[in-house]
């Protein structure tokens, strides 16, 4: 049984004088890890931000499990997000930082050591956030994603910056809640990075949707990039 | 609600820069009080700025009214409540967890109320037993009243939670932190003293002026040619100062409702 999780149905967003988002429609299934490809500011964040509700859409809606994201209850325990800004506090420790989301939505603390755990931070629970690596930034931030165990994840290009042992833990990470039957929608700029660990494609150029599919019907034996290029080349032909 | 007030508390509470302002606002305060009487009992007698002396109940009032005047650190814990959250870019974190922005900021306003009214009262508390101690070097003085320390307490606690408030509808709208707190501090020691002292008509109704008609004390001064008729009732005062906070409570709510957050 699969179901659509999420739904973008001609999104746009005009900023002052840039069209980020234009007529993008998509939709996300359930229990798939579906990989949101495109170039740096192709609009993937700007989609992501209208889908959580922190972008306004001038066009179009964006919803997530049937609804808009404002309308969810409790939405941590049905969305965990991963956003560029991080969405933690430098001078509050890591367990700290756990405590004010869960306090927020009522989530028992019991609950963050088991997040600190998942994501082996579990040696850093508390140290301030100031002093983490980047790689430990981002696995804090797939904690508090997973605070209110939620069965759709949004991971906006969670593997930036990350050194190698980062990246293979990273999609190790993925792959896992995957398995666990998640429904997860990730975002990259670096198409080869991705192409083992998704199950469907979604790729975006200037706001626009260029093709959406499983991994297979996308690639056609070809490499994600190669067949990113022919796509992109026969749309703007 | 109670939920996230819990959480907004939690902020204020962990973060450890918090509890420096804190006392610093104590110790702002008991500088307001211990100053005068040193500079009241020199040689200099208070500088010809005309002040009645300790000995006389006009000098102990304009002494120990100083002890509500801690309100710029309710001010700044108001607006760093709110700057925060974009400062760090915990907005996001923040809104994703609450995406009804109106609850958040409701529940981050009655926060500000909160944390306002503990640096007012921790500052009054510290400036009058500062102040009461110094006084016992320079016998004899003017008693210091119950009711005298009874309308400062009053204006203390009053002052704290309408400009902790003040401070986040100012932080929504100015959004940037450093340029909020240094706005808030100009304003507050230089600005709108000026305006209170030399344009009475309108420093009335500002809140420095208003919190002045609500302590309600006759400070003897005439070179400035201060008098306390010149100023609101305490109950107008009052009204004033909660017309503050209303104001910028809608502010905060309304500049936070839609806007785009990165
Ligand atoms: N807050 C904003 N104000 C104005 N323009 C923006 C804003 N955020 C993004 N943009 C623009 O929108 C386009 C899409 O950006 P973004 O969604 O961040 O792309 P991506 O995440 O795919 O790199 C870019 O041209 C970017 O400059
Ligand atoms: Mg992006």
């Amino acid at each position: 049984m699969s179901s659509v999780k999420i739904e973008f149905s001609h999104l746009s967003k005009q900023y002052k004088d840039v069209l980020a988002v234009s007529d993008f429609s998509a939709q996300v299934i359930s229990g798939r890890v579906t990989g949101f490809l495109g170039p740096n500011g192709a609009g993937k964040s700007t989609a992501l931000r209208c889908l959580l509700g922190l972008v306004t859409p001038t066009g179009g809606s964006a919803l997530v499990n049937g609804g808009p994201y404002s309308s969810l209850h409790d939405p941590i325990k049905q969305v965990g997000a991963v956003l560029d800004s991080r969405g933690f506090h430098p001078g509050l420790t890591a367990k700290q930082n756990l405590k004010v989301m869960a306090s927020a939505s009522g989530i028992d603390f019991a609950r963050i050591d088991v997040v600190l755990k998942l994501v082996e931070l579990e040696d850093a629970t508390n140290k301030r956030t100031k002093g983490f690596s980047l790689g430990m930034k981002q696995r804090l931030s797939l904690a508090i994603a997973m605070l209110g165990d939620p069965e759709i994840l949004v991971l906006d290009e969670p593997a930036n910056g990350l050194d190698p042992f980062g990246i293979v833990w990273l999609r190790e990470f993925v792959t896992k809640l995957a398995a666990e039957g998640r429904t997860i929608l990730v975002s990259s700029h670096q198409l080869a990075e991705m192409q083992n660990t998704v199950n469907d494609v979604l790729i975006i150029n200037k706001g626009k949707v260029v093709a959406q599919g499983s991994i297979d019907e996308i690639r056609q034996g070809k490499t994600l990039e190669e067949a990113f290029l022919a796509l992109t080349a026969r749309r703007s032909a | 609600m109670k939920n996230l007030l819990q959480s907004e508390l939690r902020k204020l509470i962990y973060l450890r820069s918090n509890w420096l302002l804190l006392l610093w606002s104590g110790l702002f305060a008991a500088l307001g009080t211990v100053a005068p009487i040193l500079v009241f009992n020199s040689e200099s007698r208070g500088m010809g700025m005309g002040f009645s002396g300790t000995n006389t109940p006009e000098g102990i009032n304009a002494v120990f009214a100083n002890a509500a005047g801690g309100y710029l650190f309710a001010l700044i814990m108001g607006i760093l409540i709110m700057t925060n959250e974009f400062r760090h870019g915990t907005a996001v974190g923040t809104f994703l967890v609450t995406p009804k922005r109106s609850t958040v900021l409701v529940a981050k306003l009655i926060a500000a109320a909160i944390a306002g009214l503990v640096v007012q009262v921790f500052s009054f508390l510290i400036a009058t037993s500062a102040g009461v101690i110094t006084l016992g070097f320079f016998e004899p003085h003017a008693p210091v009243t119950s009711e005298l320390l009874w309308k400062i307490f009053r204006a203390s606690v009053l002052s704290g939670i309408v400009l902790g408030i003040v401070g986040v509808g100012l932080g929504a709208l100015v959004k940037n932190q450093i340029a909020a707190v240094t706005g808030a501090v100009i304003w507050t020691l230089i600005v709108e003293g000026l305006v209170v002292a030399f344009v009475e008509s309108v420093g009335k109704y500002l809140p420095a002026g208003a919190i002045t008609g609500l302590v309600d004390l006759d400070f003897g001064s005439n070179d400035f040619n201060f008098t306390i008729e010149n100023y609101l009732s305490p109950l107008m005062a009052t009204l004033v100062l909660l017309g503050y906070a209303a104001l910028f409570s809608l502010v905060a709510v309304r500049t936070t409702l839609r806007r785009d957050l990165d």
